[in-house]
């Protein structure tokens, strides 16, 4: 038994987030870790990672008592931790990653020295490991996410781990990239690294690991083999409760086209991009990461430029476009990134649902705002998404889990009445639970008279929600699916094989 | 626990610096002979005005995650260009007080145009606030210098030189100028879509774009607003002092931040309040004026208000539970 | 891009060393004085304080942090030397004593910012002030006139080269050497782009921060020593709005105020050489005194604003080439 756990609690403040877990984990063995946000996953993983200690149980490590007190402490002791966000300094060179911690040093007339020679062979070998085959001078800037997660994981090889913690790996790769960090995470094992492997993709999960672990409510409620588990058993275990109807269905009245785009391009991102959206028609894009389709829903929003091609919205040419007037027109847009695009993270709930519809709030020269009016909107819309909260003019919106962060955004754009809402990953590393009232918002919005662009890497959740499904690939479309069209196979090797165009 | 114990003791930001501000008025009234005297308090008010609607400007730049640094040579670049408008030049334009009306005009002007500069350079050529602002204060104040060959220029009309001693409705008319500041200032920020805005920029300004505004303006629009703010305290600095000086306001640059920052107004943007910032101006002024009356050299005093600023900066953490 | 387009790409990523060579040959232009050996060498000379001083700046720089008050600790460090100098105390003792003054400074600065988590730009405004009074004070708000002995350190010469620019290479060199070949050196960088990272990764934060106000300080008060020693007084103005043109001199030499970018060879010592030969050259075309903050200040803006258009253009490129 290479680690164990006994009875770990651990408490911030009063609230216990940990209440008793129990587990252990052997040589080579990969055990997927799963649960709703708030669960407890991060916070058990953190124990182990070193960034803080239990409050009460015992962790053992090959028969040793193991207690890091921190990041470096547990590294010492055989634990790597890949976070779900990198760390990788984007201003140093690959090699100087590698060795932030622990440099090669030659002595030079008695002053201790970075060995250059000695870290590019060792840096080569590490990124052979994991299959990279570019220079360890090159700086992390220039790469892009597959190879510096890649990198991430030669880093923490560097330290011989005897165990490996993946938080999310996946969210930023692509299809093909993330089966190749599969491959290689098979090989470690082979190696006899033992992994622990938190995703919320559950397809992955299963494809991946030996065991898996559910936790609901800092308890741990179920761990075992996988072959006792599908996707339906996990789901049930993590909510809690039977998942029927998980993509509840819609009333269906597709009107005229209200969105007209024709040969699009923008130099660089994307390229001769033409499609249509209906009125009260949900339209997916699919495709791999850096296919072009946030570039292309930036450009249509306005925030960045395009070269030449047309849109027509209600059919009207429009020659000019930014947020402000897309926000006039009644186009809204949810960004992928929800902390740096979408929330001001210091500021109570109200002043972030309120930002965008301001204007809806303001009369006379000076744009007086009625703040009564405001509060009352903002709490009608907060209502209606389910949002959990205190308090919506002292809440500070970062005191919120991230499912209702990412529903005062949502009620943010449905307060300035959208006749088109634009969604880029919406329901990126949100729980199960937020994802179907999400689900749910969409649906209702749709009836109620307006269209949906929807952007995501979960295809399943396209295939629910969709009337339609456009695959993008290197910045162009290749394909369109309608509803009686949806096959999984299909689709996701038309987003794998660009030359396979259908259109 | 700690925490607790100090959220306790100190009780909300706002209330915390108010209560310090009292205790130390009494203290210093208790103690230091000549500080509660009718005199003594007019020259409290008349210190504090024109520092206040500096820093009130500085506020609005803050509130947007900028730094005006230049705001010292604002005031001197407008105080010459004030006591220019003023001297025997523009004799010719009768009545009197339309020469004043003009001049001020100027001076509003010239603060509002060096503003316009910080702010496109910031907004539009995506340059770093301190920089800009640094280089525009040796820039003005450089230029303010050259301009006058570093002399003063004396001999303003009569009825500007009075001001500070003439009332409306018994109000001095510089307590008056101070308050119709403070009461727009707050009134902007408090009520009007402007006010919603600028702290989102100064938060995030990404998500500020995204969610439709314009974000680009309201960072010009806080640096004008600094900028006419600096030229409205060198209106009351030049009248007081009778003469338009190219080193007027040089030394008050520790003042206005440490006003802004006492107040407890953030460095990173998107918090702060009018309030606050006038509680902040309050306690630099008394305390600048106690220590004087208690004898106390000029350096020395320099050496206590930056350790007071540090103080003030810790406190803000602890509040915060930063600690 | 076309071939104009990349031309313009390449004049805005050498844009500070363009305008150097602009500064020189307009100077040399305008007077047959400004280019000879004699002058330029007066050149480097004169900026060997400034450009010691920027060293120091950069190292903070790099961390995302400021020191507001290394003007500061160069007025406190002339006026004890001075003092100490004059009561008769050797050179040769002043001087370690001054340099420990100057390092004090920075683990003050040091420690308000690391253990009190302070604004860097706050801490270092307070003590800016704070030394500021203390020199004051100290001096009594005369100037002090140092005896003949320290002007001689100052005109002496080691191995042909004069004293200041011997200190000026060996700061140098070590600074440079410390920057790029030390792993103190590269967890300066790592520390710069992001602090939070740095600690994860287990980079001693704490002491990196500790060490570049302490490098900050000292080399303050080296720059003070090397200035004493070329104008043999100290005079209430004495480091007056240096720290302004130290943090200018890196800025200009690629080094930015958000941390982990730049460096110290060639980037600051251009910065300062820049610097130095604009305020050098309009005293040898005997331009208006008065003038030469205006000058100075419109170059710094112009440089500044160039850095910007570039990073703008240099975001764009690495846009495109990752997405596609």
């Amino acid at each position: 038994m290479l680690l164990q756990l006994k009875n770990i609690k651990k408490s911030f403040g009063k609230v216990e987030v940990l209440k008793g877990i129990t587990f252990s984990l052997d040589e080579g063995m990969i055990l997927g870790l799963i649960g709703e946000n708030g669960a407890g996953k991060s916070t058990m993983m953190n124990l182990l990672g070193g960034i803080f200690p239990p409050t009460a149980g015992e962790m053992f490590l090959n028969g040793e008592t193991y207690l890091p007190n921190s990041p470096i402490a547990a590294q010492s002791k055989g634990v790597a931790f890949i976070h779900q966000e990198l760390n990788l300094f984007p201003n140093l060179s690959i090699a100087e990653n590698l060795f932030i911690n622990q440099f090669p040093k030659k002595r030079f007339f008695g002053v201790s020295r970075i060995d250059k020679k000695t870290i590019n062979v060792k840096a080569k070998e590490l990124l052979g490991q994991v299959g990279l085959t570019m220079d360890p001078n090159k700086k992390v800037e220039e790469l892009s996410p597959a190879p510096r997660q890649l990198v991430e994981i030669a880093k923490a090889l560097g330290a011989n781990p005897k165990i490996i913690i993946f938080d999310e790996p996946t969210t930023s790769l692509s299809h093909h990239e993330a089966k190749k960090l599969f491959e290689l995470i098979k090989k470690l094992k082979a190696q006899g690294i033992a992994m622990i492997y938190i995703s919320h993709n559950l397809d992955d999960v299963l494809k991946l690991v030996d065991s898996v672990a559910i936790l609901r409510d800092g308890e741990l409620v179920r761990m075992d083999e996988k072959k006792s588990f599908d996707i339906q058993t996990m789901v049930k275990e993590m909510v809690g409760r039977e998942m029927l109807e998980f993509f509840p269905g819609r009333m269906k009245k597709i009107g005229k086209k209200v969105l007209e785009v024709e040969n699009l391009t923008a130099k660089g991102f994307i390229k001769d991009v033409t499609f249509h959206i209906k009125k009260q028609e949900v339209v997916g894009f699919y495709g791999l990461v850096g296919a072009g389709r946030s570039e292309m829903v930036r450009v249509l929003y306005g925030l960045d430029r395009f070269d030449s091609g047309s849109i027509v919205w209600k059919g009207e040419l429009i020659d000019k476009t930014n947020p402000v007037l897309s926000i006039q027109r009644g186009i809204a847009f949810l960004t992928e990134d929800r902390i740096e695009e979408g929330l001001l993270t210091r500021m109570n709930i109200q002043k972030n649902a309120q930002l965008a519809a301001l204007g809806h709030f303001t009369k006379g020269l000076l744009h007086r705002i009625n703040r009564f009016e405001a509060k009352e909107k903002v709490k009608e819309k907060v209502y209606a998404t389910k949002t959990k909260y205190e308090n919506l003019t002292e809440q500070l919106v970062s005191t919120l889990s991230g499912g209702n962060q990412q529903k005062i955004v949502l009620a943010k754009w449905l307060l300035t009445d959208p006749e088109l809402l634009i969604l880029d990953e919406p329901t990126k590393g949100i729980d199960i639970g937020a994802k179907r009232e999400i689900y749910g918002l969409i649906n209702n919005l749709v009836e109620n008279g307006s269209s949906v662009l929807m952007i995501s890497s979960e295809l399943e959740e396209l295939m629910g929600l969709c009337d339609r499904i456009i695959v993008m690939s290197k910045g162009k479309i290749t394909a369109s699916f309608d509803k009686s069209q949806f096959e999984r196979n299909t689709i996701l090797e038309v987003a794998l094989h660009k030359q396979t165009a259908i259109l | 626990m700690i925490e607790s114990t100090a959220n306790k003791l100190l009780g909300k930001s706002e209330n915390t610096t108010v209560y310090v501000c009292v205790l130390y008025y009494f203290i210093m009234a208790i103690f230091v002979p000549g500080f509660f005297t009718i005199h003594n308090s007019w020259n409290l008010l008349f210190n504090l005005l024109p520092l206040l609607i500096v820093a009130i400007g500085q506020t609005y730049v803050m509130l947007g995650a900028g730094i005006d640094l230049s705001v010292t040579s604002i005031v001197a670049m407008t105080s010459i260009i004030g006591g220019y408008c003023l001297s025997d030049i523009t004799a010719f334009i009768e009545p009197v007080w339309l020469r004043i009306v003009f001049s001020l005009g100027a001076m509003l002007l010239t603060g509002a145009l060096i503003g316009l500069i910080n702010g496109v350079s910031v907004a539009k050529l995506g340059m770093p606030a301190f920089m800009v602002t640094l280089t525009t204060m040796m820039l003005f104040s450089g230029t303010a210098i050259w301009l006058t060959r570093s002399q003063n220029s004396y001999m303003l009309p009569e009825s500007f030189v009075n001001m500070p001693y003439t009332s409306l409705w018994f109000i001095p008319l510089p307590l008056l100028i101070g308050l119709v500041v403070v009461g727009i200032a707050y009134f902007l920020l408090n009520n009007t879509l402007y006010g919603e805005w600028l702290p989102s920029v100064g938060m995030n300004s990404k998500t500020a774009a995204i969610s439709g505004v314009k974000v680009q303006s309201t960072t010009i629009w806080s640096y004008i607003i600094c900028g006419c703010c600096a030229a409205v305290a060198s209106i009351l600095y030049t009248a007081r002092l009778e003469t338009g000086s190219p080193v007027m306001g040089q030394h008050i640059l520790l003042d206005v931040i440490g006003s802004v920052v006492i107040g407890g107004t953030s460095l990173f943007g998107g918090v702060g309040k009018i309030q606050w910032t006038v509680i902040g101006a309050v306690f630099i002024i008394m305390l600048d004026n106690s220590l004087n009356l208690m004898g106390m050299s000029y350096f020395l005093i320099m050496i206590i208000k930056g350790l007071v600023i540090l103080l003030a900066a810790m406190m803000n953490l602890l509040k915060e539970g930063k600690y | 891009m076309t071939r104009f387009q990349k031309a313009i790409q390449l004049l805005l990523n050498y844009s500070t060393v363009v305008l150097f060579l602009v500064v020189l040959v307009t100077f040399g232009l305008l007077s047959p004085k400004f280019l000879t050996l004699g002058n330029i060498t007066n050149i480097l000379i004169q900026s060997s304080s400034l450009t010691i001083l920027a060293i120091g700046m950069t190292f903070v720089l790099l961390t995302a942090g400021i020191d507001l008050s290394v003007g500061s600790i160069m007025f406190v460090v002339g006026v004890i030397s001075g003092k100490l100098v004059v009561i008769g105390l050797p050179i040769w003792w002043a001087i370690p004593l001054v340099l420990v003054i100057g390092l004090l400074f920075g683990l003050v600065n040091a420690f308000f910012i690391f253990k009190l988590k302070i604004v860097p730009f706050i801490v270092t405004l307070a003590t800016f002030y704070v030394g500021r009074g203390l020199g004051l004070y100290i001096s009594e708000t005369r100037a002090i006139n140092l005896p003949e002995s320290f002007l001689q350190i100052g005109s002496s010469k080691l191995l042909g080269l004069p004293m200041p620019i011997v200190i000026l290479l060996l700061v140098l060199i070590i600074g440079h050497f410390v920057l790029s070949s030390t792993q103190f050196g590269r967890q300066v960088y790592a520390v710069g782009n992001d602090m939070a990272k740095a600690r994860k990764a287990g980079v001693p934060v704490k002491k990196i921060l500790l060490t570049v106000y302490l490098i900050c300080g000292l080399c303050a008060a080296i720059s003070s020593l090397v200035a004493l020693a070329q104008l043999g007084a100290v005079s209430p103005t004495f480091g007056y709005q240096n720290e302004f043109m130290a943090i200018a001199a890196a800025v200009l030499g690629g080094t930015s105020l958000f941390g982990g970018k730049g460096n110290i060879l060639p980037g600051t010592l251009i910065g300062a050489l820049l610097i130095q030969s604009i305020q050098n050259g309009l005293v040898i075309i005997n331009v208006n005194p008065y003038i030469y903050p205006v000058i100075t200040g419109t170059v710094i803006f112009l440089i500044v604003m160039i850095d910007s258009l570039r990073h703008k253009s240099v975001q764009k490129a690495l846009r495109t080439k990752t997405t596609i």
